[in-house]
């Protein structure tokens, strides 16, 4: 559609083209690929993953250079190119009908470091930088994944990620992304990918049986898969410096009660404590913790959701407790409930619907996520954010990787939380811990 | 089971009348100069060798010898000229298209649905259209119409063109090593694309061509226009000794894809796709030991004439103001009349004598004694070896298979090749024949049958008789895929 002069007065980000890719070779009598029951707990969610490179990475790349090797990348995990059916009994799997991958083309007023420089009050903008993508209202014809090409001013350009939870973790998004630059780069993936089977719940605690914490039954949503939240959400993301962790660190416990706790549960001890001082109900006393336990490696293998879901009740007063005691707790007092959110949804026969990020303040740990794996131009990003969207009432944290600088690489919070509790939560952050 | 051995022998015994009846026809010629020739044996025995002293016994003189001489050079010379110079078609090369402009059928459905969101009818509509089209998942469209919406620009359909003709042009001269300085013709087709300058100027300008070569630009003459500068080419190489004609043959889909709700004319943007072919002909003798095929016939006929025939594809206005391609719903019945015509032109000149004999008499006895009888269909499969019918949809190839009684393999050309690369317009004969090339299925002297339909309404056949054995090719647009092939095409394809 023709760009209108008005809108970019509005929005930076302008002239969005739509078109598609496909795989390069048939996949081949619309193969269907069954769901797991993990994969239908996390339907209703969305991951944005958004990659900035400067000028020097993209300098001589053209649309036609990004798009051309794409279809090769699709051949591989040709699940993302495929499209949600139902099957009689209801349940939702993937046909692998080619549909594609959606490429939005798109133009930035700002140049790039104008750009990451914005930490502004308001919703982070890196939202304009990747689709806002919705499975639905029309359910078969919905892309699974949508990439962003947005060219900044100065030459740069970021790669916005969108992929449909329902396909796999953030693992397998990075995963996925990342194999581009390698395709552009030469690097063919030999064999054939993997189909990674879940193992039944491998919990070491016997379960409790009953039914999971983590996971919050929502109003059916029929075939357009988004909850509506009852507050306003606003998602902020700040930079813990590998020198601001290394002061934390210092300060909150001794050497020797270190043991096995990791930048993850001291910064979602850090915040959680933070939070329920500004909760009126000194909540949340449940919180939802979302690892990678069991899947390192995600090269080579078809997306899955392989990540652990978690739960830590607190038995002590959260906003006065020690940070050290609450991180231990997350560490080593967690309950998985993997094996619990299988049998809920296989029993779920009447189809209910269900959210699991936010439907308790969740903390979502992604330290070890290859996200600046993709290299363009053998050029690593110059900084990487993911958001996750379709979160609950009670809000959701993610922990990145940091960009490399001189020091260390420090950790990246992005926290979607209800607009109210933003803003103070920021400010004892900053007074208390010097971050945010 | 007595009842079924007398009809088994029944039917051999019919099979062996048949053939029967056909060489004695097809050879008669023959068969009468057996009879002559043992007479004349058996009176020159009789006679014995000191009576044939020709020579003597015609008492001739020097002036008589002399004359008789001239007269046969004479006779000889007239006959060598007026003859008509000999086309051969010396190798051609099909565009194949890159991955990157493959569209599978749910990519163009979804696609369908978010260009047409303000009318679901019509989106159904076009799904079940694709659903029956026969086509396959790996046709291609050009790179303007993979956006939503497509970016229909005159740039694009240039760069379209670009593409197309210039890959299918660089083929060519590499299998034929054809400099671009020897081409004395060149003929370019395509339908609804024709920009100024013409796209033969622009691959003039490419390959910087010779000043003085002759070039022409059809445009607007629909699918059967490959034919057509097929035919121009051969009146020109009448007249031209010793040229090289290069005829491209190509539809640009760019600036024709359909941006409206009317159904007539949603149908071709479910069907056509992108495709482009380059043939190269020549008159040279001495292309007359690597040509692959010689000209033998083109037969053209034009239904133009009769109003129904005029409109049944037409290019117009829906009622938004949209230009799309209507086509009518009497479109078979009006092809299966242009194809008759086309056959009753066709049929003297290339069936063998017993067919012509058996249509002759059932004519003749339909005429005279009882209009009842039903009318003789030759057998065309007496005549040629290999038929290459445009693949135009699969209601055309149905129609035809059924009129002509052709068997599935004779049209499996045809079919594969609207499975592997849709309707490509005036390039689908080509893509057709390198079909049967890959398959390894061409001999030398076999006989094939190009028919195209086109708008007007045009019915143009052109027969080509194979001039060396060819072995199967190593490159094409088949070469990748050639073994995947045949496949079974469902009747409908669940999307």
């Amino acid at each position: 559609m023709p760009t209108m002069v008005a809108a970019a007065m509005e929005s930076p980000v302008w002239g969005q083209k739509l078109s598609s890719v496909v795989p390069a070779k048939v996949t081949g009598d619309n193969k269907d690929f069954e769901l797991t029951n993990m994969d239908l707990a996390m339907k209703l969610h969305y991951i944005k993953g958004v990659y900035f490179f400067q000028s020097e990475a993209v300098q001589d790349l053209s649309v036609r250079d990004l798009k051309e090797p794409m279809f090769q990348w699709l051949e591989f995990s040709f699940t993302t190119s495929g499209r949600i059916r139902r099957s009689e009994t209801g349940r939702p799997f993937i046909k692998c009908n080619d549909g594609g991958v959606r490429i939005v083309e798109a133009n930035c007023d700002k140049t790039i470091d104008e750009w990451l420089a914005t930490n502004d009050n308001h919703q982070s903008p890196d939202h304009l930088l990747a689709y806002n993508q919705v499975l639905g209202p029309d359910l078969g014809f919905s892309p699974l994944v949508f990439v962003q090409l947005t060219w900044f001013k100065c030459g740069g350009m970021s790669v916005g990620l969108s992929w449909a939870h329902i396909l796999g973790d953030a693992f397998s998004a990075s995963a996925f992304i990342n194999m581009l630059g390698q395709i552009m780069a030469g690097q063919i993936p030999s064999k054939s990918f993997q189909v990674h089977n879940p193992k039944k719940s491998e919990s070491p605690n016997p379960s409790i049986p009953g039914k999971p914490f983590s996971l919050k039954k929502v109003d059916p949503v029929g075939d357009c898969w988004i909850t509506a939240n009852n507050r306003k959400m606003e998602t902020h993301c700040f930079h813990v410096t590998a020198k601001q962790l290394h002061h934390i660190e210092s300060t909150t416990y001794q050497p020797s009660q270190i043991d096995n706790i990791s930048c993850f549960e001291i910064l979602s001890a850090i915040i959680w404590q933070s939070l329920s001082k500004i909760r009126e109900d000194s909540g949340p006393r449940i919180v939802t913790i979302c690892t990678n336990d069991y899947l390192k490696m995600r090269e080579n293998e078809m997306p899955t959701n392989g990540m652990t879901l978690s739960t830590v009740e607190a038995d002590f007063s959260v906003s006065k407790g020690e940070i050290v005691e609450l991180a231990k707790l997350i560490a080593e007092k967690r309950m998985p409930e993997n094996g619990l959110i299988e049998e809920l949804l296989q029993g779920n026969e009447e189809g209910s619907d269900f959210i699991v990020y936010g439907a308790n303040l969740t903390f979502v740990d992604l330290e070890e996520a290859n996200l600046y794996g993709l290299k363009l131009k053998g050029k690593k990003p110059v900084f990487v954010n993911y958001t996750i969207n379709g979160v609950g009432d009670e809000g959701t944290v993610l922990i990145l990787p940091g960009p490399e600088k001189e020091g260390g690489k420090g950790k990246i919070v992005t926290m979607t939380l209800p607009e109210y509790q933003i803003e103070k939560l920021k400010n004892i952050l900053e007074n208390d811990w010097n971050i945010a | 089971m007595p009842p079924v051995l007398p009809d088994f022998s029944n039917s051999v015994k019919l099979k062996y009348v048949k053939l029967g009846y056909q060489y004695l026809v097809n050879h008669v010629l023959m068969l009468m100069l057996i009879p002559v020739m043992a007479a004349i044996l058996i009176e020159v025995l009789r006679l014995g060798p000191e009576e044939i002293n020709l020579l003597n016994s015609l008492h001739f003189d020097l002036v008589q010898i002399l004359c008789s001489c001239f007269f046969i050079i004479f006779i000889a010379t007239v006959y060598f000229m007026s003859k008509p110079r000999s086309i051969y078609l010396v190798d051609y090369a099909c565009y194949k298209p890159p991955v990157t402009c493959r569209v599978p059928f749910a990519t163009f459905m979804e696609h369908s649905r978010l260009n047409l969101s303000s009318n679901p009818r019509s989106v159904e509509f076009q799904m079940r259209i694709l659903e029956r089209s026969g086509l396959g998942e790996e046709t291609c469209l050009p790179p303007a119409i993979h956006y939503i919406p497509p970016t229909q620009t005159m740039e694009t359909a240039r760069v379209e063109a670009e593409i197309v003709i210039f890959s299918a042009m660089d083929s060519l001269f590499k299998k034929t090593g054809l400099k671009p300085k020897d081409i004395d013709i060149l003929i370019v087709n395509c339908s609804l694309f024709s920009p100024t300058p013409s796209l033969s100027a622009m691959v003039i300008n490419k390959y910087k061509l010779r000043s003085n070569v002759k070039s022409f630009n059809l445009s607007g003459m629909g699918c059967s226009a490959g034919l057509i500068s097929i035919d121009l080419a051969r009146d020109l190489l009448q007249v031209h000794p010793n040229s090289n004609a290069v005829v491209v043959s190509t539809e640009i889909i760019t600036p024709n894809y359909y941006k409206g709700n009317e159904r007539a004319m949603l149908l071709s943007n479910c069907l056509f796709r992108m495709g482009g072919a380059a043939i190269l002909l020549s008159n040279h003798r001495s292309e007359r030991w690597r040509a692959k095929y010689h000209l033998v016939h083109v037969v053209r006929t034009h239904k133009g004439a009769d109003d129904k025939a005029y409109r049944c594809v037409f290019e117009e206005e829906d009622k938004e103001g949209k230009v799309g391609i209507s086509l009518s719903k009497d479109l078979m019945a009006i092809a299966g009349e242009a194809l008759k015509s086309n056959i009753t032109t066709i049929g003297p000149l290339v069936l063998p004598a017993s067919e012509q004999l058996l249509f002759l008499l059932t004519l003749i006895g339909r005429k005279i004694f009882n209009p009842k009888w039903k009318p003789y269909i030759p057998d065309f499969k007496q005549a040629f070896e290999h038929f290459c019918i445009h693949a135009g949809g699969r209601a055309v190839i149905d129609e035809l298979q059924k009129n002509l009684q052709l068997s599935a393999e004779h049209v499996e050309a045809s079919r594969m090749t609207l499975h592997r690369f849709g309707n490509t317009s005036s390039s689908s004969l080509w893509y057709e024949m390198s079909y049967i090339e890959a398959k390894g299925r061409m001999k030398r002297g076999d006989r094939i049958w190009q028919i195209a339909f086109g708008s007007g309404f045009k019915c143009n056949s052109a027969v080509w008789k194979c001039n060396r054995t060819i072995k199967t090719p190593t490159d094409g647009p088949w070469a990748d895929c050639i073994d995947r092939y045949p496949v079974h095409i469902p009747e409908i394809v669940k999307l």
